[in-house]
């Protein structure tokens, strides 16, 4: 597999950014990305983005935690050291609410919490090739962001096309830079 | 019809006060919030000594509890529950209004919140922690503290999940950890921006690990949202579930003042009750010392205000409907005992529970008290004072005089209790002031964002003003 690299321009308000994510969509560009400071309202859309997985990992870490923590209750308070308390159910229901309500949470907060982080961003990740460029310091801050991976021989080819609709201090980052 | 000059006013003519003030750039708000940080404030050195000092007294109370046994503490039969779970109650109530501000106004839409709930998620954190050290100590041992998660011991025994202490283990240590995960997942964007204007490479190498390489994109920020979105939404009855929890300690027992339905609500109500109490006696002196006057306006901090004011009216009523279940049920026991609050020798903390919780937040009837700001931070303390009382009135004088006259008893606190005390409150400074001078108090990129949903809303109240 040939060298990669990542295509950076600013633009100066949303409007422009996704006229030229438009303008790149149809002429065939993928691997688009934005960059901003704050989530931009309707950039799924416009990105083409698919559904988010965040709310199945979600359920899945309740649904794991709802059965541990059921698991768990029966099996150490009633099978493996039966716990009497006066008499009471071994298996009492209300009893194990809370704790199986907790553990729900707690799973599930977990999951969305590594499983997004770790498995759908590849964090921690402290160096992307986008860093090396100076100027995209201001995607956190206050500055509006397009970039385009794409292999390195056409990376001057994007520039020129990202420099036609717009874009200002056009960069490009190396994978291996 | 309307002349474009009114439109802006025609926005929410019921708004009287902006949300942010002025029209400012992201930059502008950026190096506002991160100012603090960059260029640290003259006295933060001076209060952090002063939270290092108070600090030392826990250090010494623990040191002396852990040398010497729990005897050292004021605690006898029978109140063989006092000072540490008055404390603990009250440090997790304080926490409380964090995740109210984060989870449950974000769910709600209330823009009001994204000023304050860095700050308050910071307390609840921080609050949490203390609330914490209290039921360890008083397990007497707290080097054996791993007994209470179900772990395979030697014994082959397990905990009891039939028990409220049991509940409560796993509500506490899974709110500690939830609000944690979200405060932190809050902060991401905030400490790429960190890292993004730091003057130095430490800093920015620093800021950097924290910030786990996050940069803006949009196929991050599209999970990214939902995630945030998800969080609150199982904060929202986790933080009802944990004063519920820890009202279960009190009201799955049989004891007369503590065996009622109403606990699990009234604790919750006053739970919000005293940590809203606690962010403004924080906030307000907070947002004139590091210049956050454009983003935590006046607006705020009334909107505050009428949350103490309906959160203190709802703990009124459940004083209120305490007294009249205690003589509607006709339980000698119980009626003995709430007539024991009003007139017992503990009745100057009941009546001053009453004062503070019941009649101090009715001045925030009136509009001139929910801006003043003196006065909001004196009844915000009074309301803290007041809250501490209820716990102590609840706690200690459901014990002190037991179903047997022969077996009354009187609480006092000693030194040690004092010391752990004041001490908690010290370490809860000291953090907070830490977490003031490494972490921006206001979460940047939520303003950010609220600042362009607000020049939208102009722009389209202006666009609408000109073709009506």
């Amino acid at each position: 597999m040939s060298a990669r690299s990542f295509v950076l321009g600013r633009f100066p308000s949303q409007e422009a950014l996704y006229a030229a994510v438009r303008a790149l969509r149809q002429a065939g560009r993928e691997s688009i990305d934005l960059h901003s400071p704050y989530p931009l309202p309707g950039s799924d859309e416009v990105l083409g983005l698919k559904r988010s997985k965040v709310p199945l990992i979600a359920l899945v870490g309740a649904l794991t935690g709802i059965a541990t923590a059921v698991a768990m209750q029966v099996w150490m308070n009633a099978v493996d050291y039966p716990l009497n308390v006066g008499n009471r159910g071994l298996v009492p229901y209300p009893a194990l609410v809370p704790v199986t309500f907790e553990l729900a949470v707690l799973f599930s907060a977990l999951s969305i919490f590594f499983g997004m982080l770790g498995g759908l961003f590849g964090f921690p990740r402290p160096h992307h090739p986008v860093f090396e460029v100076d100027a995209f310091r201001s995607a956190s801050v206050d500055a509006l962001w397009l970039s385009v991976e794409t292999p390195s021989a056409q990376a001057e080819g994007v520039a020129e096309e990202l420099r036609r609709i717009g874009a200002a201090d056009v960069a490009i980052a190396p994978e291996d830079a | 019809m309307t002349p474009p000059a009114t439109a802006a006013a025609r926005i929410d003519p019921l708004e009287p006060a902006p949300l942010i003030v002025g029209h400012p750039t992201d930059r502008v708000l950026n190096d506002e919030i991160f100012d603090p940080i960059w260029n640290p404030r003259r006295g933060w050195k001076y209060l952090f000594l002063l939270a290092l000092g108070g600090t030392g007294l826990l250090v010494v109370g623990v040191t002396v509890t852990l040398a010497r046994g729990i005897g050292v503490w004021g605690n006898n039969i029978p109140v063989a529950w006092a000072y540490d779970i008055i404390n603990f109650v009250w440090w997790i109530g304080i926490g409380h209004a964090g995740t109210l501000i984060s989870a449950i106004l974000l769910l709600f839409q209330q823009k009001w919140r994204t000023s304050i709930n860095r700050a308050a998620e910071a307390m609840t954190i921080f609050a949490v922690m203390q609330a914490g050290l209290f039921p360890l100590l008083h397990t007497g041992r707290p080097w054996f503290a791993f007994w209470l998660f179900p772990y395979p011991s030697t014994l082959g025994a397990w905990p009891n999940f039939k028990s409220p202490l049991v509940w409560d283990v796993f509500a506490v240590s899974t709110y500690f950890t939830v609000s944690l995960l979200f405060w932190y997942l809050g902060l991401i964007p905030d400490l790429a921006a960190l890292r993004d204007t730091a003057k130095t490479k430490l800093r920015a190498m620093a800021y950097g690990i924290f910030a786990l390489g996050w940069h803006g994109s949009a196929r991050h920020w599209q999970h990214y949202r939902i995630a945030y979105l998800l969080l609150a939404a199982l904060g929202t009855p986790l933080v009802l579930s944990v004063h519920t929890i820890v009202s279960f300690d009190f009201a799955v027992s049989q004891l007369p003042g503590w065996h009622t339905t109403i606990f699990p609500p009234y604790f919750v109500a006053g739970a919000v009750f005293s940590g809203f109490a606690m962010v403004m006696t924080i906030l307000i002196p907070v947002r004139k010392l590091l210049g956050l006057e454009r983003v935590i306006t006046p607006r705020h901090l009334e909107n505050m205000n009428k949350v103490m004011l309906a959160t203190g009216m709802m703990v009124a009523y459940g004083y209120l409907m305490e007294h009249f279940i205690a003589w509607y049920g006709g339980n000698p026991n119980e009626a003995f005992v709430f007539a024991n609050r009003r007139d017992g020798p503990y009745r100057g903390i009941y009546f001053m529970m009453l004062f503070c919780n019941v009649v101090v937040p009715q001045f925030f009837w009136w509009k001139r008290a929910r801006n003043s700001i003196w006065w909001m931070w004196i009844a915000a303390v009074l309301i803290n004072v007041g809250m501490w009382s209820e716990r102590f009135i609840i706690i200690v004088t459901s014990l002190h005089r037991d179903f047997l006259p022969s077996s009354w008893g009187m609480y006092a606190p000693t030194w040690v209790d004092w010391s752990i005390f004041v001490g908690t409150i010290s370490f809860f400074g000291l953090l907070f002031l830490l977490f003031l001078r490494y972490v921006p108090a206001v979460a940047a990129m939520e303003v950010k964002e609220l600042n362009h949903e607000l020049a939208h809303e102009r722009a389209r109240a202006a666009g609408q003003g000109a073709h009506p």
